[in-house]
């Protein structure tokens, strides 16, 4: 087998791997089942909660009913973080992909 | 008209465009790096993928002008794809703002899959001139073959920072479906080939 027939096996190999199991990535990272948007505290509470603990934050919006933050936590990490519109509590916080909290 | 676009400085300065919007955007306002990561990366992918689909549309559908028309142009389209893998780093570099934590993140799967492929278009994009493809002779193809585990990695790049696969997959599986159809034409196309020989031979 050629070195390029090789490649384009490994690659079609892979890439039908990840197809085949989308699971783990189909739904997005977090649900938040919070009831109506009338009942959530605003984001900019959220928002200016975090910047008083240390956080930066770049970008704030809504994703899988909960809201998603892109920022800076005070160690210095860029995270994506989610909360819960409810009760603000923190519920997912991963780095590039890396999970590293999870409620 | 289709003249003016035959033009191969033209075509180049097309592929450029969209380069000079972003960066315009971000010299404007540099808070922008932040969403120009993400466009500059999408931009880099799907020129690599639309370079990448020529050669399997070529064993489908053999020799047509409009394929001809697009192989003469893949050098300058796989370049502008590595053009614009490069420019994604740069607002990276830029959003992240610090080297301690840009270090921090090499470490990470999502992060490393990034930057092994920006290394492997650097070297093909570099090698991409008539003298380094004479210089190389056989091994100029084998390089260019890189390509390959460069879009695997630039997949799991994208499924991994996202964390969802609808985006990636959308850019990927057209590409994946020309190239399974691509082998199994080429093995169909063999086992033919030997059954002519058979009954020749």
């Amino acid at each position: 087998m050629k070195f390029s027939q090789a490649m384009m096996a490994l690659a079609a190999a892979t890439a039908m791997q990840f197809a085949a199991s989308p699971a783990a990535f189909a739904t997005g990272k977090m649900k938040c089942d919070a009831g109506p948007q009338s009942g959530w505290k605003s984001r900019s509470v959220l928002e200016a909660q975090l910047k008083k603990d240390g956080w930066k934050v770049k970008k704030s919006m809504v994703d899988g009913g909960c809201y998603e933050v892109y920022g800076v936590t005070p160690e210095g990490q860029n995270v994506e973080a989610y909360f819960h519109p409810v009760t603000m509590e923190k519920l997912l916080v991963s780095q590039r992909g890396k999970v590293i909290f999870k409620k | 008209m289709l003249r003016i676009l035959n033009i191969p400085q033209l075509f180049w300065v097309l592929l450029a465009i969209p380069a000079a919007a972003m960066i315009t955007g971000f010299v404007g306002d540099p808070v922008t790096a932040f969403d120009l990561v993400h466009s500059s990366g999408e931009f880099s992918i799907r020129l690599m993928i639309i370079a990448m689909m020529i050669s399997p549309l070529r064993a489908i559908f053999g020799r047509r002008l409009w394929l001809d028309w697009l192989l003469a142009r893949r050098r300058a389209i796989g370049v502008a794809a590595f053009g614009y893998g490069l420019l994604h780093l740069l607002f990276y570099l830029y959003d992240m703002g610090e080297w301690g934590q840009i270090w921090e993140e090499v470490a990470i799967f999502s992060i490393w899959t990034g930057y092994l492929a920006l290394l492997i278009l650097a070297a093909m994009a570099s090698t991409s001139n008539n003298r380094a493809q004479r210089a190389l002779k056989r091994n100029w193809k084998r390089l260019q073959q890189l390509v390959y585990p460069a879009a695997l990695l630039v997949a799991l790049h994208w499924l991994y920072v996202d964390g969802e696969l609808q985006a990636m997959a959308v850019h990927f599986v057209p590409l994946l479906i020309l190239e399974t159809a691509r082998i199994v034409l080429m093995f169909k196309r063999r086992s033919a080939r030997n059954a002519k020989q058979a009954l020749t031979g």
